[in-house]
């Protein structure tokens, strides 16, 4: 007998499985057993469970089959073949129908069953509860969370999380105790048999409940404000994680808010000290990610200070989770970490490769020209034992080096170089090298001649057809101008000779721009010659620009010299467009109706580059990213203000990505709008601003709203979002009034679209339609939002029968239409020149009595008047008390250009404005001096 | 070798013997009252039951498996997961409720169709005796069509599980039959 029970624990214990419908027989079998065999039941569910952990699933009849099986070994009491039922019903219920079938059994032991059971048994209850269930087993959550044992307490407070979404209200009516659940300090009933070296508790329970308390109230700021006096004082948190959670609940405020942190100051000052390393370090992220301009220099220093003293411990986990902080701030502001760079060098030779790469990128970019040549030394050493990801960190932040300090372009190009041909290394990491260089080719012209052939010679050899096309297009532009372009001809017909058509076809293009190379005639001959040779080549597309371009140097050449041909322009280009526009433009173009094909698409109203304009743009973005790589943390964390004025400094740098979001959305809008029946005889959309948003983001009903300007009419969209969770509103619109009455106003009202009904949590768009003359009309519009509000059944979630409502009405914040609303953004060369051409001037002056910050109004005005900045003037030093700040824009509605110059002075008066205004347009131009702010 | 006497043993006074018995019936009837009446002789307080319970108790040293499956609409359909092997079915009937005999007696008929139940005896419970205005036994059973089931052993007891009145009788009444079938 023994031998046999020994032999299959045997065969339990290889890992060897049966297959799936042995062991999906034998559990019904053994399950459907009366009496059940507990033991192997045990055994068949473990099997069970391994098929399901392996990704095997059930079709759901099988599963449903399963379930109920296993549902009828509630009938066995043995704890243990309970605690893998449990599991099974938790991994079944997500493929099973049906699953309610076990939920009396269940609460029946989460209410009496043993301790060992119970936390199993809740955290399987959430998985068979849905909305309509919920509620009963309310009390059978409060008593968990309240149970003095720290495991179940931390069940029923860890499935709770699973239950918000399922049942939002359920959860919220025992917040209070899972308020007392933090400062609760459970430990396990179990006193002897611990030696003291263990604690009897981790307090973890602490940790869940802090969690679930901040998903409850994260809309509600001053009960979180709260939440954080409460638990920051004394000793209250004895737990590690609850800390940390702490910590990062006090970012999240920041985030909203960042004029918090003074109130937080000493708060956060002192949790840099904890005795917890990991507390230490989320408080100094969170003290290095917020915007400058709100954290004092001492506090950023003594984060700083700590870092580095975290840099020196011996875990490995905690030295790579501080340098990469320390990383981070690097990339914003080098000079704020040089304290740092004696321990930074010592981790360079760091036992634990991620460690050191990270180190050696926060060096690069805190580094001088003096100790960039040993640095690069240092990385060949081990660049080739560390994975391709953090291969592709170094070289980026090598990059972001060679255009800061473009003297060192030898060292530099010879690493590059070097790491290029030693041959490994996928795709992505020989693309990043290949980027580099190709920086390099364009903003360090020394470097030009030596990247160039070294680019010629990796081409010789390379397996990727995307990197092969963008060398060979580099090579046709800049090699026709270098001082051998029949080297890289060579280079490129070999091309022609071996490759695939795709890397043909772009070797063909490259070719024809050396045709106009002036001083060589025998090159052209040359180049002819090859030409005619590819025309006979096997790929339609090869032959076909093989033929066109042997055409236009034909016409080139009867033209002559003193009357050059629009062929030459074909060939090499003198001008880019502004890609990001002319996608929306195009887009714009295919969203409208149908009468709209019959003009073609016109290309003029594009913003084009010509080549220099387009690489100070592309330096610009290059010099950007270098500061913004790390926002995607930081950019959470400033002011919606801000990030706006982020979003605006993107458009003319480059489309960021937030600025291709905006294009997208107004695609979006503008096909929503085209698709309404009332507004298709507006014609196309001339701009859409910005979803700005007009009520609380806290408030019952939030609303935002979008100005949509046509030639003679002007649409305001709203979106409204019900997030009450027992009532819908019916018959919703927005009643929009033009602050001027009478005869005197510009608008007239022509339609109203109201939302039939708005159920709780979704959001309807409603609109209001003006119509307006041509001109420039700017107009305050006061709204107010009207509904009539109908309780809802809880168990129907249909309005009650014969329940008539009640109508009322709720003020939301006003939505003006300003000369703003007319003017986007555009690039200008030369910004002081062309504000002198504008023949149109006017001056005004504002005061602001508040005591706000600079930044503050430099961002309002950017956001008011739509213009684009110059000369980094949206950035306000934070120690000076004066301004100047110059932006740019075109009129949307006839192209007219306006440049403003708002000089700013602040005083313990306030701050004082004087804004200089010149365009194209006269009515433009007073228009936005006068609303300015 | 003392696994082998006990078994013999339990062979003997036929406790190792499990029977299933499930309880039935319309929401609300009392099938979970009558379960823990059973279990632990007292009246526990208790809500609508979703899914079921189970208890296994010993009664005349018999190891009774008692099945309680919850009795709302959404539920009924579910029955017939828990038919196989069942020994026994007791059917509980609110006897106040004239508005709902018509649908019991329909489930009544329906489930002793099926396949898996052919063998089953049936009790039925005529509960809630001690309210004003509940039908005695024999008009329950005129209303659930009792006569006219054939080739089963089939009794009704009048009964309230508040106050335990009946119980007893309808399940020494039930045992009796299952042993008599099942030796």
């Amino acid at each position: 007998m023994s031998t046999h029970t020994y032999k299959k624990f045997e065969e339990a214990e290889s890992g060897v499985l049966p297959d799936k419908m042995t062991i999906y027989q034998d559990c019904l079998n053994a399950f459907n057993e009366s009496p059940v065999n507990s033991k192997r039941c045990r055994l068949l569910i473990s099997r069970l469970l391994q098929l399901l952990a392996q990704g095997e699933t059930f079709p759901k009849t099988e599963a449903t089959a399963l379930f109920f099986a296993v549902s009828k070994l509630f009938q066995h009491p043995n704890d243990s073949l309970r605690q893998v039922v449990y599991l099974a019903i938790k991994e079944l219920s997500a493929v099973s129908d049906d699953i309610l079938m076990a939920t009396s059994s269940i609460m029946k032991d989460v209410q009496n069953g043993s301790d060992m059971i119970k936390p199993n048994a809740i955290r399987s209850l959430t998985r068979v509860l849905d909305e309509s269930t919920a509620f009963s087993a309310e009390r059978l959550f409060k008593s968990g969370v309240v149970s003095k044992h720290p495991s179940i307490s931390s069940a029923a407070l860890v499935s709770s999380y699973h239950l918000l979404p399922v049942a939002e209200s359920t959860v919220k009516r025992y917040s209070n105790e899972t308020q007392e659940a933090v400062s609760d300090l459970k430990t396990f009933p179990y006193q002897d048999g611990l030696s003291e070296h263990y604690p009897n508790s981790t307090y973890i329970s602490q940790y869940h409940a802090l969690g679930l308390l901040f998903m409850l109230k994260h809309h509600d700021k001053i009960a979180l404000m709260k939440l954080v006096q409460q638990f920051s004082s004394g000793n209250t948190l004895k737990n590690q994680l609850a800390q940390v959670q702490l910590v990062k609940l006090v970012g999240s405020l920041l985030a909203k808010d960042p004029q918090l942190v003074s109130q937080f100051g000493p708060l956060l000052l002192g949790w840099l000290s904890n005795k917890y390393e990991s507390v230490q370090l989320e408080d100094a992220k969170l003290i290095t990610s917020l915007p400058d301009r709100y954290v004092s220099p001492e506090i950023f220093a003594s984060a700083v200070q700590t870092l580095q003293s975290l840099l020196a411990v011996p875990r490995v986990t905690t030295r790579f989770a501080a340098v990469r902080v320390l990383n981070k701030i690097s990339m914003i502001a080098p000079e704020k970490i040089v304290i740092c760079n004696p321990e930074l060098e010592s981790l360079i030779n760091d036992s634990n490769r991620n460690v050191s790469t990270y180190a050696i990128t926060a060096l690069l970019k805190t580094g001088t020209s003096n100790n960039i040549a040993s640095l690069i030394k240092t990385i060949t050493n081990f660049i080739h034992e560390i994975s391709d990801d953090f291969k592709i960190i170094i070289i980026d932040a090598v990059r972001t080096m060679a255009l800061k300090f473009p003297e060192e372009w030898k060292h530099i190009l010879n690493f590059l170089v070097n790491v290029l041909k030693q041959g490994e290394g996928g795709f992505q990491f020989k693309n990043s090298i290949v980027e580099a260089l190709f920086d390099l080719v364009q903003f360090v012209p020394q470097s030009k001649e030596v990247a160039l052939e070294n680019l010629c010679d990796f081409i010789e050899d390379c397996e990727y057809n995307e990197i092969l096309v963008r060398i060979l297009h580099l090579l046709g532009k800049e090699g026709p101008s270098m001082k051998t372009p029949s080297l890289y001809v060579r280079h490129i017909y070999n091309r022609v000779v071996l490759e695939n058509s795709i890397v043909r076809s772009a070797a063909v293009v490259a070719l024809s721009k050396f045709a106009l190379v002036k001083n060589d005639p025998t090159l052209v001959e040359s180049i002819e010659i090859l030409l005619r040779r590819i025309s006979n080549d096997a790929d339609d597309e090869v032959r076909d620009r093989a033929t066109i371009a042997l055409e236009f140097i034909e016409s080139i050449k009867s033209n002559g010299e003193s009357d050059p041909s629009p062929a030459e322009d074909l060939i090499q280009s003198k001008y880019t467009y502004d890609l990001a526009s002319l996608e929306s433009k195009l887009s714009q173009y295919m969203s409208a109706k149908q009468e709209s094909f019959k003009k073609p698409f016109d290309a003029s109203s594009i913003s084009r580059y010509t080549e220099d304009e387009r690489k100070a743009i592309d330096l610009k973005k290059k010099q950007e990213q270098m500061f913004s790589k790390v926002p995607t943390g930081k950019s959470k964390g400033k002011s919606t203000v801000s990030s706006d004025a982020e979003k605006r400094n993107g458009t003319y740098a480059g489309p960021g990505s937030d600025e291709m979001d905006q294009d997208l959305q107004s695609a979006k809008f503008a096909e929503e709008l085209g698709s309404i029946d009332d507004f298709k005889s507006f014609g196309a959309i001339v701009n859409t601003s910005k979803d700005v948003p007009l009520t609380e983001t806290e408030a019952e009903f939030v609303v935002t709203g979008v100005k949509h300007l046509f030639k003679n009419h002007v649409v305001l969209q709203f979106h409204i979002t019900n997030t009450l969770t027992d009532v819908a509103l019916d018959n919703v619109s927005v009643g929009c009034s033009p602050a001027t009455s009478g005869d005197d106003c510009p608008l007239s009202e022509v339609a109203t679209i109201a939302a039939d009904r708005i159920k709780p949590s979704e959001t309807f768009a409603t609109y209001v339609a003006f119509e307006k003359s041509e001109e420039v009309v700017t107009e305050d519009l006061l709204n107010t939002l009207y509904f009539t509000t109908r309780e809802l059944d809880p168990s129907t979630h249909e309005p009650f029968d014969g329940d008539e409502g009640f109508q009322d009405e709720y003020e939301i914040d006003s939505l003006p239409l300003t000369a703003g609303d007319y003017i986007k953004g555009s690039f200008v060369g030369n910004f002081s020149a062309c504000f002198d051409e504008l023949p149109n001037h006017e001056v005004s002056v504002y005061n602001i009595r508040e005591n706000i910050p600079l930044q503050e109004v430099v961002d309002k005005v950017v956001v008011n008047t739509s213009c684009l900045t110059f000369d980094n003037t949206q950035f306000v030093s934070t120690d000076s008390n004066t301004h100047t700040l110059k932006l740019y824009g075109k009129s949307v509605l006839n192209g007219a250009r306006v440049a403003l110059v708002v000089r700013m002075i602040k005083s313990s008066k306030g701050i004082a404005l004087k804004v200089e205004g010149r365009s194209d347009d006269p009515t433009l131009c007073s228009d936005v001096v006068n609303e300015i702010i | 070798m003392g696994n082998f006497f006990s078994s013999m043993f339990d062979r003997l006074w036929g406790v190792n013997k499990e029977m299933r018995i499930l309880i039935l019936g319309l929401d609300g009837a009392g099938k979970t009252t009558i379960l823990y009446r059973l279990q632990i002789g007292e009246v526990v307080t208790t809500k609508p039951t979703i899914g079921f319970n189970v208890e296994t108790l010993v009664y005349k040293n018999l190891k009774l498996n008692v099945w309680d499956l919850g009795g709302q609409t959404s539920i009924r359909p579910y029955w017939r997961c828990y038919y196989s092997n069942t020994a026994a079915v007791i059917f509980v009937v609110d006897s106040t409720d004239k508005d709902r005999m018509l649908t019991a007696s329909k489930e009544l008929h329906m489930m002793l169709q099926e396949e898996e139940l052919q063998d089953a005896a049936l009790l039925v419970f005529a509960n809630k005796q001690d309210q004003p205005g509940a039908l005695s036994a024999s008009e329950v059973s005129k209303q659930l069509s009792l006569v006219e089931l054939k080739d089963r052993s089939w009794s009704i007891v009048a009964s309230s599980a508040i106050k335990g009145e009946g119980i007893s009788e309808g399940l020494d009444w039930l045992i009796d039959v299952v042993r008599e079938e099942q030796l």
